[in-house]
């Protein structure tokens, strides 16, 4: 019996050792803004584009700041799944790729999801604590597309 | 010397196991994004399936005849499915138009409808994605369905539809901001309420 638990938890390791081997091209831009960059074809004020990169970039950029437990599988696993997922559906370092009809149908998905508490995901900020919006910090992203959207129409 | 042989047996079934294990492990984290495209891919495919007739169409003719009729069709069966609640049909119409956008080929266009529609496509297709992917939610599919009707509706105002339509006008939606849709026929049919308010709204102008 003592040996079957003990073979068990080898196995256990060697599959949780070779899981490591899995280690897919980080989401890092390495500093380098895209002309396509939200920020270079919107004035984003400074203040806007902090509360961004704090709560939404990880998964919303090309860009992504990686936690330490990002180097252990299977944590990277579900990590790189939510990336793409988030890329997906909206990438503020390739905004300049969407029409600007698309571009602006984004800015007010944005402004609802940020009001409604949509995003960022529960399971996001209980990971990272100081991402979760504040109603001041919702109000600023709230505003600044409004007035954007408003000088558009 | 019998348990012997019972022992390296036993050994070799482990080894077995564990070669196994590992990799079956490994496969599974290298496969996930494959399996996630080939999905797509043969979603893909089955919408174009159902779709064929209207996409034989669109590339068979010459590309003068450039017509956003199958957009507008579908669209039509997307909204009867939302005014009856039924979110499947729903998603099977957002896929349909994802499809017909697809199939769409403006490269004969004149320069300034074609970056007009480019533009407006564009978001179309998102919005038609997200409701052939919500057909479990089919509030969901209305937010979607709300922005795709002012696409659609702009559509219109530079490539014609080929049949009457009438633009109505549900004043409630959206928190009380209001959302327009199209429709074939004059008696309201609320796509945003559904059952629950289904003669709610007006008929804003005619198309």
């Amino acid at each position: 019996m003592k040996k079957k638990i003990r073979k068990i938890l080898l196995v256990c390791a060697v599959v949780f050792l070779l899981m490591q081997l899995y280690q897919p091209a980080r989401n890092k831009d390495d500093g380098q803004t895209l002309p396509s960059h939200i920020t270079k074809l919107y004035n984003v004020p400074d203040r806007v584009n902090r509360i961004f990169a704090n709560s939404c970039y990880d998964c919303h950029s090309n860009n992504t700041r990686y936690p330490w437990y990002s180097y252990i599988q299977p944590a990277r696993f579900f990590m790189e799944r939510h990336i793409r997922n988030g890329k997906k559906e909206l990438n503020f370092s390739e905004f300049g790729n969407y029409s600007k009809r698309r571009q602006e149908s984004k800015l007010e998905s944005i402004s609802k999801q940020v009001k409604s508490g949509k995003m960022p995901l529960v399971s996001y900020t209980w990971l990272h604590k100081n991402s979760k919006l504040t109603q001041q910090q919702k109000e600023m992203i709230i505003n600044w597309i409004d007035t954007t959207l408003s000088d558009y129409e | 010397m019998g348990n012997q042989i019972d022992f390296i047996t036993s050994k070799q079934k482990n080894m077995k196991t564990l070669i196994f294990l590992l990799s079956a492990a490994l496969v599974f984290s290298a496969c996930n994004s494959k399996s996630d495209k080939a999905k797509t891919e043969q979603d893909t495919a089955s919408t174009i399936d159902s779709r064929s007739d209207t996409a034989k169409q669109t590339t068979s003719v010459s590309p003068v005849d450039f017509s956003i009729k199958g957009i507008v069709d579908n669209y039509l069966k997307l909204k009867n499915a939302l005014t009856k609640d039924d979110a499947k049909s729903a998603a099977e119409a957002g896929n349909a138009i994802v499809a017909d956008l697809n199939s769409l080929d403006a490269s004969s266009l004149p320069a300034d409808q074609k970056q007009n529609f480019l533009d407006i496509a564009d978001d179309a297709k998102e919005h038609a994605e997200h409701i052939g992917d919500n057909a479990s939610n089919i509030e969901h599919q209305r937010e979607h369905f709300s922005i795709l009707s002012k696409d659609v509706n702009d559509l219109l105002k530079t490539f014609p539809a080929g049949q009457k339509l009438y633009q109505d006008f549900c004043p409630m939606y959206n928190d009380g901001k209001g959302a327009i849709w199209l429709s074939e026929t004059k008696e309201i049919k609320n796509p945003y309420y559904g059952s629950k308010m289904l003669t709610c709204g007006s008929v804003k102008k005619e198309l």
